[in-house]
């Protein structure tokens, strides 16, 4: 047999799961009558509203050594309500009988466990928790612990006893302090479901089998205990206490708070509420509270949760409610104070409060919330500025004077964020970045940006949406947080906020709405070109609008000169479809620069960034816009009436030749040969002959669009050249730079259209500087570089419709002499003393010159020791022609050695001389040297007082020969000219050619000129001939019919006579005191020989000069002299000898 | 029935104050300018441009061919099937075109209010008959004939959109 006791509910109304099991051997037990292991007459707990939630066996369990295994105890369940044990016995038979017992009986005779089951707050499983409390001995025997349940599938109102197959069998997990749990999965659907169930605890042999009962799960729920337990001081001055509910069970929960002050004196209480706080009312400084809390289901049967951890709140003695604020810059925050001092608590009429204890908060702004309780609020916050390390405020509750040491703390934080989101120009990305500059004083938080996305547009005024999501944003390099959205939808509205968080809580900035497509930076315009339209002469620039987006565009052009620091100029252009735009430029030849760029035209969006800059390039736009400004110089030839008129101008700017002039063309126009032109090409200056009485010139500049239409004309008329209409002109000096000209003028018929200023240093022909001034200019300034020290000519020409009429010329500043004058008061002093010195030193060269004349002349060689002049009579001379003719018999002809050059200088002949005391006249005759015709060089001369001819093809010969080379003799041969010229026809081309070559005025008109007294003097010539190295010397010496006007005309040495070769002095063989050489400082051909040189020294140079040829001029007004029987000589020498020459006579001087 | 038009009523009402918030005016430009930015955007990929017209490409029935669309509703429910298509595609130049469509059929929901004509909006569609085995085999092909579609239905959208198409 086996006997099963069953516990039975029906005795355990009111707390059905405070049950104890208890157990006892069959002897001791009533004998019932069980069907087989299966009692049929179940407990129903279902019959009852109070379930069975806990089945909860107190049992005192006795070892009996002498049971047998198999033996199965009778148990029965108690409740601490009901001390009495319902036992039903089943007997194989099957009947069943209930039965009452005393439980005291089960106490003191079997064992006992505890059991609690219950369903989890998941209402997924149910549990059963068993805990035996046997005896020790009793303890050591394994413990297994089975659960044996049935849960049908159809919901009964009635259960039957279920079949003993029907039963599924749970093993519990004991662990080693012999407590076992025992799961059981319930289905959702299976909650209202009876759950029948017995359990059946073997250990040491013995089988403790409960009796069967059954429970409905739902009706067992057992929450898990209240979790966020806090505790905060309301403003009111109350302690609220407050937990989270649980979300999972399906109804609602009532709570039960228990807690306890431990102040000067204890309070404990045990309220049962169904909200999840709790206010205790007079919440007091200086205690504190300890707090549990647990719950339990509101509305029918369920098991109360396990009680909370205790949480232990301490007041201190002055409460700051709450004691810590965080919130945003214009907010409105209060503070609350209880404060208690000593034992007493302050009234809260006599509290007062400080900020920072610093400044007293005022009196408005507190208000009293009942006897303790005082209030402040504060405002219209601003936010909180850092103090060292702190960044918060503290408020202070003080009583009068007196303040404790505790502080609230106010957090005022600047969250007016700024978001800024852009559109890239492919739409496809939006950008958003913000800043944490303003947040940064708030430690310990944390910034993230939320956003809502409405499906399309902004709401007129954004909101926070509970529904929002997070975005990911990266802190930048320059401080600001950047969040990409991509992709995005182009016509949501992107309602975005930054959130801080912080353990005092989190606060968010006030939301921004954007559409992206109201946000689009487009891409810059394309294939942006520039150029100076041709003819047009507007800058044109055009591009491409960016492919997005698809909104009409407006456009900003920027243009400018190419530079390092360009000028910006701005142009708008409102049309969308415009895809060009036309500028007018002031300067047509420069390189501008260009950039656009472009946005939406409604306004929306951003500028996008300037297009590469594009470039014009320098060309041609339009036919010069006038000629260039000309001027003449005039060179007049009066021998040939004719005038060579050099015009000049200046290069063409590019601002009037638009751009670059090819060529430049001058247009001639006169009465007798009309029109025409010529091409200049590049060149600023173009001479042509001046025939006509009038001659119009113009001269136009050609670029490669055309010539230009605007141009200066310029008559040249003689008759208008004696028009003079200008009285006066005046030059002012300002200073170096700056010169004031000032004019009168006299009435004219003619049409003044302008003047011409022209200016340049006096005796120089330096370059000539002009300037072009208008007619009603009556003073002008110029500004050019004046040399104080140098005179300057200025010339004021007036030019007339009719022509260039007469200039008036100054050739000093006229106020500059005066002050000058007044202020070199200096000069007075040094002149006169420079005027004596030079007197006595003049006066002294005189005397020298007398000394050495005389000296000299005592030197002079007896003629007749020369070798030609063997047999002459100098006394009586007969003819040239028979003097030369007798010498050319005795004389042979040596090699020329003269170098094929030619020197022409100018001589004197005496045209007839007797003695060397007899007074001759002279003239001035050329001496013509060409050494290529000089293989036989001859001389002729017509001595008929007044002409003188040289000729080659003469009879006349004059030879030089040196018959005793080793005896020292001077052989020289005086040619005395008159300065008529002869009549021999076939010489005349010779000698014009190369009198047109000495003396050419036109090629040097006044440069290194003999002076007028040089052509005035008496001049003679001298032939001396080396014995050492006798040549040939024939010069053609001829006198042209030109000759006496050039003579007249004092008629000057070209310049490039002068330069090409210098003529030397070779020296004298045999000098001694027989020859003197005098040389004119004015005659720019010859070395200037010191009077002082000795002539040993300048044997040296025999050797190096093959001829020496001199001209000696004497000086003198007169044109008759005595005659001197002198031979001057006169070479070309070379290069090297020109070198050793200088060096010497700088050594001699 | 109470429900239901309670339900469609609710449906609407955003659409109903968006209507009144954007003016009507602005909502046509920028569906306008919303079909002529999926137009460039279609032509801004570059594979789509060397598509031969002339060629007919067959086996891909589920993608909507080129016929005329008079109504906006059918705007929406072809939209819908185009927004479908494209979003599985894995292509990621599609995603941008997809999410504009959306923007594009919210602004044809917000014409059918303002011409007081509010229809619902299509919902999630099923599966395309074809498509999971386009996507696999053809992808390429499915690619470019949806955008090739998508472009000429948009284009023959904006046309229909100057003539206040019905409901």
């Amino acid at each position: 047999f086996i006997y099963v006791i069953t516990a039975f509910n029906l005795a355990y109304p009111s707390t059905p799961w405070r049950f104890k099991l208890f157990c006892m051997p069959p002897n001791t037990t009533y004998d019932f009558l069980l069907p087989a292991g299966i009692p049929k007459n179940t407990s129903n707990l279902n019959g009852y509203y109070e379930p069975l939630l806990e089945a909860k066996f107190n049992s005192s369990g006795t070892y009996y050594s002498n049971l047998t295994s198999k033996t199965t105890f009778h148990c029965c369940i108690w409740s601490e309500e009901n001390e009495n044990c319902s036992v039903q016995a089943d007997n194989i038979e099957g009947k069943a009988f209930v039965s009452t017992v005393n439980s005291l009986v089960f106490q003191q005779i079997g064992a006992n466990w505890n059991i609690q089951c219950w369903m989890k707050e998941d209402l997924e499983l149910f549990i059963c928790y068993i805990e035996p409390l046997f005896n020790s001995s009793f303890k050591n025997y394994d413990l297994k612990v089975h659960l044996l349940y049935v849960l049908p599938e159809v919901l009964a109102e009635s259960p039957l006893v279920p079949q003993k197959g029907s039963f599924q069998l749970v093993q519990c997990n004991c662990s080693a302090h012999k407590c076992c749990e025992c799961h059981v999965s319930v289905p959702a659907a299976k909650l209202n479901c009876t759950l029948s169930m017995y359990l059946k605890i073997t250990s040491g042999g013995v089988v403790f089998q409960s009796p069967l009962m059954s429970v409905q799960p739902i009706t067992i729920v057992k929450p898990d205990p209240p979790l966020g337990l806090h505790m905060e001081i309301t403003d009111s001055g109350d302690l609220k206490i407050s937990w989270s509910s649980s979300t999972l069970v399906p109804f609602q929960l009532q709570y039960e708070v228990k807690y306890s002050e431990n102040s000067t004196s204890m309070r404990e209480a045990d309220e049962i509420v169904s909200a999840t706080s709790l206010l205790i009312d007079s919440v007091l400084p200086g205690s504190s509270y300890e707090v549990q809390v647990r719950g339990k289901r509101l509305d029918g049967p369920g098991i109360w949760s396990d009680w909370s951890n205790p949480l232990i709140f301490t007041t201190q003695d002055v409460i700051y409610f709450p004691p810590k604020i965080l919130t945003s810059v214009g907010s409105n925050v209060s503070f609350h104070c209880i404060y208690k001092n000593g034992n007493k608590i302050v009234s809260s009429k006599n509290i007062v409060w400080w900020m920072n204890l610093a400044e007293k908060i005022p009196e408005s702004q507190y208000n009293i919330v009942g006897d303790r309780v005082s209030k402040v609020t504060l405002p219209s916050l601003n936010a909180t500025r850092l103090r060292g390390k702190f960044a918060y405020d503290a408020v202070y509750c003080c009583k009068e004077h007196e303040c404790h040491h505790r502080y609230a703390e106010l957090y005022v934080v600047d969250v007016n964020i700024n978001i800024l989101c852009e559109t890239d120009g492919y739409l496809t990305k939006m950008t958003c970045r913000w800043s944490t500059k303003a947040i940064q004083s708030l430690a310990g938080s944390t910034l993230q940006l939320r956003y809502h996305r409405s499906s399309l547009y902004c709401s007129d005024v954004p909101s926070i949406h509970t529904t929002s999501e997070p975005k990911d944003c990266h802190l930048q390099r320059d401080g600001f947080y950047e969040c990409i959205f991509q992709p995005i939808f182009l016509l949501s509205g992107y309602t975005m906020w930054i959130r801080i968080n912080h353990s005092l809580g989190s606060l968010d900035s006030p939301p921004t709405c954007v559409v992206p497509d109201s946000m689009v930076k487009p891409l810059p315009p394309s294939s942006v070109k520039a150029e100076i339209t041709a003819k047009i002469g507007l800058l044109k620039i055009s591009w491409k609008k960016p492919i997005f987006p698809e909104n009409n565009l407006q456009f900003q052009i920027r243009y400018g000169l190419n530079g390092k620091e360009i000028q910006w100029k701005m142009y708008e252009v409102y049309d969308a479809k415009s895809k060009s735009v036309s500028l007018p430029v002031p300067d047509l030849c420069a390189v501008y620069v260009a950039q656009v760029r472009c946005k939406r035209l409604d306004g929306l969006g951003y500028w996008s960034n300037w297009s590469t800059p594009a470039y014009t390039v320098v060309m041609d736009v339009k036919v010069p816009i006038k000629g260039p400004e000309f001027w003449r110089i005039i060179h007049e030839d009066s021998t040939k009436k004719e005038r060579n008129v050099t015009l000049l101008w200046k290069p063409l700017m590019k601002n009037d030749s638009l751009c670059r002039v090819r060529r430049y063309v001058v247009k001639h126009h006169t009465a007798r040969n009309g029109t025409w032109s010529e091409d200049v090409g590049n060149h600023t200056k173009f001479t042509f002959q001046w025939t006509e009485q009038t001659h119009t010139v113009t001269v136009l500049a050609v670029n490669s669009i055309g010539a230009s239409f605007a141009n200066f004309n310029l008559t040249l008329s003689w008759p208008m050249s004696k028009v003079n209409i200008v009285q006066s002109l005046n030059a002012y000096p300002l200073n170096s730079s700056c010169v004031i000209l000032s004019w009168m003028l006299s009435l004219s018929d003619y049409n003044l259209i302008y003047f011409i200023l022209e200016w340049k240093i006096l005796n120089e022909d330096n370059e000539i500087k002009w300037r072009k001034i208008p007619s009603s200019v009556k003073r002008y300034y110029i500004h050019d570089h004046f040399i104080p020290i140098e005179k300057y000519q200025f010339s004021l020409y007036p030019i007339f419709m009719e022509g260039v009429g007469k200039p008036k010329i100054i050739n000093s500043f006229t106020q500059d002499d005066i002050e000058k004058h007044q202020a070199d008061a200096g000069l007075y002093v040094i002149v006169p003393i420079i005027i004596s010195s030079l007197t006595l030193l003049l006066g002294a060269l005189l005397i020298l010159h007398q000394r050495m004349k005389k000296l000299f002349w005592d030197d002079v060689p007896n003629p007749k020791n020369c070798s030609w002049a063997q047999g002459l009579n100098f006394q009586k001379p007969e003819t040239f022609e028979h003097l030369f003719i007798k010498h050319t018999e005795s004389v042979t002809f040596g090699p020329l050695l003269l170098e094929p050059e030619t020197i022409s200088e100018d001589i004197s002949v005496d045209t007839s001389w007797k003695n060397k005391d007899e007074k001759v006249q002279t003239a001035l005759v050329p001496l013509l040297l060409a050494t290529a015709d000089l293989e036989k060089g001859s001389i002729c001369i017509n001595d008929q007082r007044n002409s003188a001819s040289f000729s080659e093809a003469g009879s006349t010969k004059i030879t030089c020969e040196d018959e005793g080379r080793r005896q020292p003799s001077v052989k020289y041969a005086t040619l005395l000219c008159n300065s008529k010229s002869s009549a021999i026809d076939d010489e005349q081309g010779l000698i014009n050619s190369s009198v047109s070559k000495c003396f050419s005025s036109k090629n040097s008109p006044s440069k290194d000129s003999l002076s007028n007294s040089s052509w005035e003097i008496e001049t003679q010539t001298f032939f001396m001939l080396s014995d050492q190295h006798p040549n040939i010397i024939s010069p053609h010496l001829t006198f042209s019919e030109e000759l006496d006007k050039l003579l007249t005309l004092e008629g000057n040495f070209s310049e490039e006579n002068n330069d090409e070769k210098s003529v030397y002095y070779l020296g004298v063989t045999s000098m001694k005191k027989e020859s003197s050489v005098f040389l004119t400082d004015e005659s720019g051909v010859l070395c200037p020989f010191p009077a002082h040189c000795l002539f040993t020294d300048i044997r040296i140079l025999q050797d190096s000069c093959s001829h020496l040829v001199e001209n000696n001029f004497n000086l003198g007004t007169s044109g008759q002299k005595t005659f001197v029987s002198y031979m001057p000589q006169f070479q070309t020498c070379s290069i090297q000898t020109q070198k050793i020459m200088e060096n010497k006579m700088c050594d001699l001087t | 029935m109470r429900c239901g038009f309670l339900c469609r009523f609710l449906w609407l009402w955003p659409y109903l104050f968006y209507a009144e918030a954007a003016p009507i005016q602005k909502v046509q430009d920028d569906t306008k300018t919303l079909i002529k930015t999926i137009v460039t955007r279609i032509n801004d990929i570059s594979h789509t441009r060397s598509v031969s017209s002339r060629q007919r490409v067959t086996g891909l029935d589920f993608i909507p061919g080129l016929h005329p669309i008079l109504s906006l509703s059918r705007m929406d429910q072809t939209l819908a099937i185009y927004q479908q298509i494209l979003t599985s595609l894995p292509s990621g130049n599609v995603l941008q075109i997809s999410n504009d469509l959306e923007n594009l059929r919210d602004l044809l929901h917000l014409l059918a209010s303002s011409n007081s004509c509010p229809f619902p909006r299509t919902r999630s569609l099923k599966t395309l008959e074809g498509l999971d085995d386009a996507l696999e085999a053809s992808l390429y092909s499915t690619e470019v004939v949806v955008l090739s579609r998508l472009q000429g239905s948009l284009q023959d959208m904006l046309q229909q959109l100057d003539f206040s198409p019905g409901c």
